[in-house]
């Protein structure tokens, strides 16, 4: 390994063939391969089109192809997607919209359950701790099973009758792991905290209400939102479990759509129209995410 | 034994509480084939996904602009679209593109079936993510351990082998583990292509019987079991792993 | 702490378990009061109930549930429904009345008011590719089926005649894994096999089983709600007599089956 007979292993000095690691002092080359993954110059914004370009492509290639078994007088492929498209935005409006209100419900019951893991009292703290545990370890489609079967479908308040549709069922059963998942990141992000803060605080006589609410939460929200936002992207994939349980959205809509057009070359090319939707509107989060991540990186 | 099925039988009799998969052999076999379904499907994926993981790391660090972007451009398409839609997408279209074999029924069907397509894509599906925890990790190596090796004289190939994995492994350990879990809660998903995992088992148990509550309960205490028992031996690993003077702040 | 966590769990699953269920008042009053009729229908059996490009399930069971709701005088909302919750939203309350594709058996008849007269009749078949020359029901054995989630007929193939039943959820899949050739064929009601045959896209395929099950069809209503079983018993008549179901299924391009025949010239000799 030492031996100068083996050049290769002797690291040149010249700079194409370094690691990037070796000289530290000329940045441009060493940061151009993190950067160019990173960044959001135009090189990622590049990628971000070629990215979208690439699903499209792989979506018209494979309606290409069955449109080449579309016999003479049906309709070609392209045209009954096009057809079908007000439907199916409509199903995916609804996936936003589930995904939507799971969110806010996870978040504000998450963010309270993350906050009573922190307490001085032993009963509270372990109850929610039990609680967060139970909800993360369950799989999200049994969860959602579960409150589709399990929830009434109305509910009868003194004489008054409230209709508990399918789709508020479905909220309720994604907001569970959700609320979980907000308990853990709370968490997470309140034990990051320096204990400095809270001995400062301490000493300035704040109570601990005030010391979780005027001094340690300003601290987190900063390290809470990139695992939210990713939390976020994970939920609006997993909005699509609800077809599973018959809520009408977008895949149990597109399941319906093949049944009702009957050719079974139909089924690639419409899935591959909802997953570019899906992409098309996840993939702007997920950078955004990325750009907020390095933003608010805390400096340790 | 008998006696031990005709409890539950009397138990279906006097409160209504039916659980076929105890008493009744068909679904009994069933319902315990779809649970080591389930166990070998969760094992090969974290299996598959973790090498994923290392490989596609390793990828990311090349000099090769289009390795990279190759990459990237795999994670994103991995991590922005719903698992339940690739995984139709790679047994319907991939699947059927597939070069076509003899079965032993004599009729022709492509090379890979349904548990090898579940397999496959929720091994890339969970690899995408393990990518990027593992960059994080290796991120995490300081550059003077890197320095080090590199005056040492080991190549980029065995530095990453033998010095920068381990320590970024034991680094990312914890992301690596809520992943790994959520792989197994995911494997679920594999139930809308007929792959006869416990999900696929108990609802088609429940079908028949129309036993909906008692086979729901079942299967939440069983997958809660099953992901406990993984999290307890991820933590017990984590613990033993730990390197002292990293970690949480 | 562990054996804290399993008493937990313990206590929040029976108070899961137990429950309860309201009580409804007579299901006609409800929908009377209501203003509405709330049918749950197929939206994924062409031609039986399927979503038009507006997104509207339309079909031979949605106009019959047009019928009654025209009967009751109150408007009418359709719910689609699959083989594996249509009981359970029936059982539940959540529909008034199923009219889902859904074969009259004895078990079912335990956990949902079949009425009587059926008002539809279809059997269990196989649509197979011609390659397999299949024979008869036990040439499944061993063999991949495909099928739907949720059908009943899944169980006798599966067990009976030892098929390896590949259930997927809806029949876009199954024909889809049929054509690839990841199953020797699919196990369904033989009029949409039928229908299937039609097609010049499925000539290599064929429906060589002798159709087994021949069960007619059923509507469904709550049990205990006997003033709305009469009052749909007569109005399952009157179709018969009409004609009304044979006029469908023209309407609908399929050929009236023998059943529906059957039916309608036996409630017009009763006038």
């Amino acid at each position: 390994m030492f031996s100068p007979r083996n050049k290769r292993q002797i690291p040149s000095l010249n700079p194409k063939h370094r690691l990037a690691v070796l000289l530290p002092v000329s940045n441009n080359e060493l940061h151009a391969s993190a950067t160019e993954l990173n960044s959001d110059q135009s090189p990622v914004r590049r990628i971000r089109s070629v990215h979208v370009l690439g699903l499209i492509f792989v979506f018209g290639v494979s309606a290409f192809a069955a449109d080449t078994q579309v016999i003479a007088n049906e309709p070609s492929i392209l045209k009954t997607i096009l057809i079908w498209t007000p439907l199916l935005i409509k199903g995916f409006g609804f996936n936003i919209l589930i995904s939507f209100m799971s969110m806010a419900i996870g978040t504000l019951i998450g963010a309270c359950l993350g906050i009573l893991q922190i307490s001085l009292l032993p009963p509270i703290r372990l109850s929610s701790k039990v609680l967060t545990q139970f909800f993360r370890n369950s799989p999200w489609l049994v969860l959602l099973f579960y409150c589709m079967f399990m929830l009434p479908f109305e509910i009868n308040i003194g004489g008054l009758r409230i209709p508990f549709p399918d789709w508020i069922k479905a909220v309720i059963g994604l907001s569970l792991p959700v609320m979980a998942n907000v308990s853990e990141i709370v968490r997470g992000a309140v034990n990051s905290i320096p204990s400095g803060q809270w001995e400062a605080s301490e000493s300035l006589a704040f109570t601990r209400r005030q010391q979780i609410w005027l001094i340690i939460l300003p601290q987190c929200y900063k390290r809470m939102l990139p695992p939210w936002m990713n939390l976020y992207a994970i939920l609006t994939m997993a909005t699509v479990l609800a077809s599973i349980v018959g809520v009408e959205e977008v895949m149990t809509l597109a399941g319906q759509v093949l049944a009702a057009d009957g050719r079974p070359e139909l089924l690639v090319p419409i899935y591959s129209f909802v997953l570019v939707w899906f992409f098309v509107y996840c993939y702007p989060i997920a950078r955004w995410t990325v750009r907020l991540e390095r933003k608010y990186t805390v400096k340790s | 034994m008998e006696a031990f099925f005709d409890w539950f039988r009397w138990l279906y009799q006097e409160t209504g509480i039916n659980l076929t998969f105890i008493y009744d052999s068909y679904d009994r076999t069933r319902l315990l084939q779809g649970f080591w379904t389930t166990i070998l499907l969760a094992f090969t994926c974290l299996f598959l996904s973790v090498i994923i993981g290392i490989v596609g790391a390793w990828l990311q660090g090349s000099r090769l602009k289009w390795t990279r972007r190759i990459v990237q451009g795999y994670i994103q398409f991995f991590r922005n679209t719903p698992p339940l839609v690739q995984l139709y997408f790679f047994y319907f279209a991939l699947g059927g593109l597939m070069p076509k074999v003899q079965n032993d029924w004599g009729g022709y069907e492509p090379l890979l079936g349904n548990f090898a397509w579940a397999v496959i894509s929720l091994s890339f599906f969970a690899g995408s993510f393990n990518v990027e925890i593992f960059r994080s990790g290796i991120e995490a190596v300081p550059t003077s351990t890197i320095e080090a090796a590199e005056s040492l004289g080991y190549t980029r190939l065995k530095a990453y082998i033998h010095i920068v994995l381990p320590l970024a492994f034991r680094v990312c350990l914890p992301a690596l583990n809520n992943n790994l879990v959520n792989l197994v809660k995911t494997t679920t998903l594999a139930f809308a292509i007929a792959v006869p995992e416990m999900l696929y088992v108990s609802s088609q148990i429940w079908s028949d019987n129309v036993n909906v509550r008692e086979m729901m309960t079942f299967l939440l205490v069983a997958y809660i079991a099953l992901v406990g028992i993984l999290v307890g031996a991820m933590n017990r690993w984590e613990r033993a792993m730990k390197i002292p003077g990293y970690g949480s702040q | 702490m562990n054996f804290r966590l399993a008493k937990v769990l313990v206590f929040s699953l029976i108070i899961v378990f137990m429950s309860g269920q309201a009580a409804l008042a007579d299901v006609v009053d409800d929908i009377k009061a209501r203003g509405k009729l709330i049918v749950g229908v197929k939206a994924d059996y062409k031609p039986y109930g399927f979503r038009d490009t507006s997104g509207k399930i339309v079909g031979i069971e949605p106009e019959l549930a047009q019928d009654v709701a025209d009967m009751l005088g109150v408007k009418l909302e359709l719910i689609p429904v699959v083989a594996s919750n249509r009981m359970e939203f029936l059982k539940q309350g959540k529909i008034d009345l199923m009219i889902a594709t859904m074969t009259d058996r004895p078990d079912r008849a335990r956990m949902v008011f079949i009425l009587q007269p059926n008002y539809y009749s279809s059997g269990t078949n196989v649509l197979a590719t011609k390659k397999a020359g299949l024979k008869d029901w036990n040439d499944l054995r061993g063999k991949p089926v495909c099928g739907i989630q949720g059908s009943f007929y899944n169980k006798k193939t599966g067990q009976e005649f030892g098929a390896e039943i590949v259930a997927f959820k809806g029949t876009a899949e199954s024909l889809t894994a049929l054509e690839q050739g990841r199953c020797i064929g699919f196990v369904y009601d033989d009029s949409f096999i039928i229908a299937r045959l039609q097609d010049p896209k499925w000539a290599d395929y064929e429906m060589p089983l002798p159709t087994i099950d021949d069960a007619p069809w059923g509507l469904a209503v709550k049990h205990g709600e006997y003033r709305f079983y009469g009052m749909m018993s007569e109005m399952i008549m009157k179709w018969h007599r009409d004609g009304r179901i044979v006029e469908l299924e023209k309407k609908y391009g399929i050929t009236p089956t023998p059943f529906a025949v059957k039916m309608n010239q036996k409630y017009s000799d009763k006038k």
